[in-house]
């Protein structure tokens, strides 16, 4: 799976936990200017752990890894 | 096979969670007189003029006849709320004062704990306004709401709505308020398979004791609850969310000041000598999205975690965030937040006085330790109100009894507040000052 593949799976389930048009989810914008809070965020993770078999809740995630859909979606490429 | 009962613009049916509040309501009034009331206080920077503010507000509320409504029931299961027709509801509750000076934990606090214990006019009154204008300049407007019909952000939501109408950009916004709900009389297997999963979690959460303060008639005598402010400023708040970033994580600003709370709720007990292994956390978390908020302005749209933590695990910070954000996980991924929505529409059909009782039979009538919330971001979001600057916006929420006591977060503008709310009587000067202290130093 590519990056870019990841990234387009992230928009969609990030789209569907936000309730906002896929159109409207920049990958290049931090979560936290999407207006995503603690809920929202576990709810991402909960929705990596389904689609990509990864549990990120216990790891060591750093701001930087997180700090857009571009970069989670490389992290998750390297996890993969 | 799916159907719907659609609402009319005079009937809006309640969710389940709205019917819990209107139980929290219920045993609130045996236990205080005054119900679930809510109280949202703007701190402003000069005086505004009462007889412009009772105006303006009387030609805003007589937009949303949904103020007067009442809760009815008819030949089907769900109830409703009943919206009076426009002009024929009750008349503004506002009222304005003027004191010599401004403390705020002086005369105006005092005012403002008043205000939040003063049982409204009659069943189909839910609001009421004050102005409080002081010598030196400052002054207090507090917006006093029936949970039944706004819950935190939709109360916000409520004031930012009336800011824009006097900016006169409103008509097109109070159009988008959504009044119609559909009754939810379909997908009973649906809704039974969450009740299950709810069960299952409350039973599993009752094996073990429950720490929680006892509620004595003399609490109750008192018929009143008071509440303390802990406001910090821009650069503590800036500090307390990088602590948060380092030891819960990126976004984990909630789970970090639970951890906080609870610690300092745990110093609490301890000094009282109470044993037992573990406390219970309601945390209410809401469940719009952010673009929601707009439409789904009335009534409550939020939901519950339960966190469970055992007594011997708070001696580790590090490890108690590590448990809350472990449970909060689990419970995301068994969605119980949505369960506890759909389960609760199964509860409609029970009248108020029974679910009274069915709410206190778990833990042994305890039912919790204390409640937490935390809403991250201000709805209303002018900075200015009335033509004032804001230096705060805070909340001052009664509690569910018992517990009877809560800690709740919010900001504005780059501020947080953290307000203790308890029932008189629960707890002494003493310990509300040791808990304060706790909660400063632990941020």
């Amino acid at each position: 799976m590519t990056v870019k593949d990841i990234e387009n799976k992230l928009i969609k389930g990030i789209a569907a936990i936000t309730s906002k048009a896929e159109s409207s989810i920049k990958a290049d914008v931090p979560f936290h200017e999407l207006g995503i809070d603690s809920l929202g965020f576990v709810e991402i993770l909960v929705f990596i752990e389904k689609t990509f078999k990864l549990r990120l809740i216990e790891t060591d995630l750093t701001k930087k890894d997180f700090e857009t859909i571009n970069s989670l979606a490389s992290f998750i490429g390297k996890k993969l | 096979m799916r159907f719907a009962i659609p609402s009319s613009s005079k009937k809006r049916y309640l969710s389940g969670f709205d019917w819990v509040m209107g139980v929290v309501d219920y045993i609130l009034k045996r236990t205080t007189c005054a119900g679930n009331i809510f109280q949202l206080v703007f701190k402003l920077d000069s005086t505004v003029d009462p007889e412009t503010v009772q105006s303006c507000l009387c030609r805003f509320i007589k937009e949303f006849p949904v103020l007067d409504g009442r809760v009815a029931r008819d030949y089907n299961l769900a109830p409703y709320w009943q919206v009076p027709k426009k002009d024929k509801g009750n008349s503004l509750n506002f009222n304005s004062r003027r004191l010599e000076n401004s403390p705020l934990h002086g005369n105006a606090w005092s005012l403002m704990e008043e205000w939040v214990n003063t049982p409204f006019k009659n069943e189909n009154e839910h609001s009421a306004f004050h102005l409080l204008n002081t010598n030196s300049g400052e002054s207090y407007f507090a917006m006093t709401f029936d949970h039944r019909l706004f819950d935190a952000r939709g109360a916000e939501s409520f004031a930012h709505l009336f800011q824009q109408y006097l900016t006169g950009d409103c008509n097109s916004h109070i159009g988008d308020v959504r009044l119609t709900a559909s009754a939810e009389l379909s997908q009973w297997a649906d809704k039974f398979y969450a009740g299950k999963n709810v069960n299952r979690k409350i039973i599993a959460l009752s094996k073990t004791s429950l720490r929680a303060l006892p509620v004595t008639q003399h609490c109750e005598a008192k018929k009143g609850f008071k509440f303390s402010l802990i406001g910090f400023d821009r650069q503590k708040t800036c500090e307390i969310y990088e602590n948060a970033y380092e030891e819960a994580g990126y976004l984990m600003v909630m789970p970090y000041l639970l951890s906080v709370a609870i610690r300092a709720m745990h110093g609490l007990f301890e000094s009282r000598g109470l044993s037992a292994d573990s406390y219970i956390i309601p945390v209410s978390v809401d469940m719009r999205s952010s673009q929601d908020i707009k439409q789904e302005l009335f009534f409550n749209y939020a939901s519950m975690f339960l966190f469970q933590i055992h007594v011997d695990m708070l001696n580790d910070k590090q490890a108690l965030i590590n448990e809350i954000k472990s449970q909060m996980y689990e419970q995301v991924q068994s969605s119980l937040p949505k369960n506890l929505l759909k389960a609760s529409l199964l509860l409609r059909i029970a009248p108020l006085f029974l679910l009274r009782k069915i709410f206190l039979l778990p833990f042994g009538g305890k039912f919790a330790s204390f409640y937490f919330s935390h809403i991250g971001k201000c709805s209303y979001q002018y900075p200015e109100f009335m033509g004032a600057k804001i230096n705060n916006i805070f909340h001052m929420p009664c509690v569910p009894t018992p517990p009877g006591i809560g800690i709740f977060f919010n900001s504005f503008n780059g501020q947080l507040n953290a307000v203790i709310s308890w029932l008189d009587g629960l707890v002494s000067d003493d310990e509300i000052l040791a808990l304060e202290n706790s909660l400063r130093s632990g941020l």
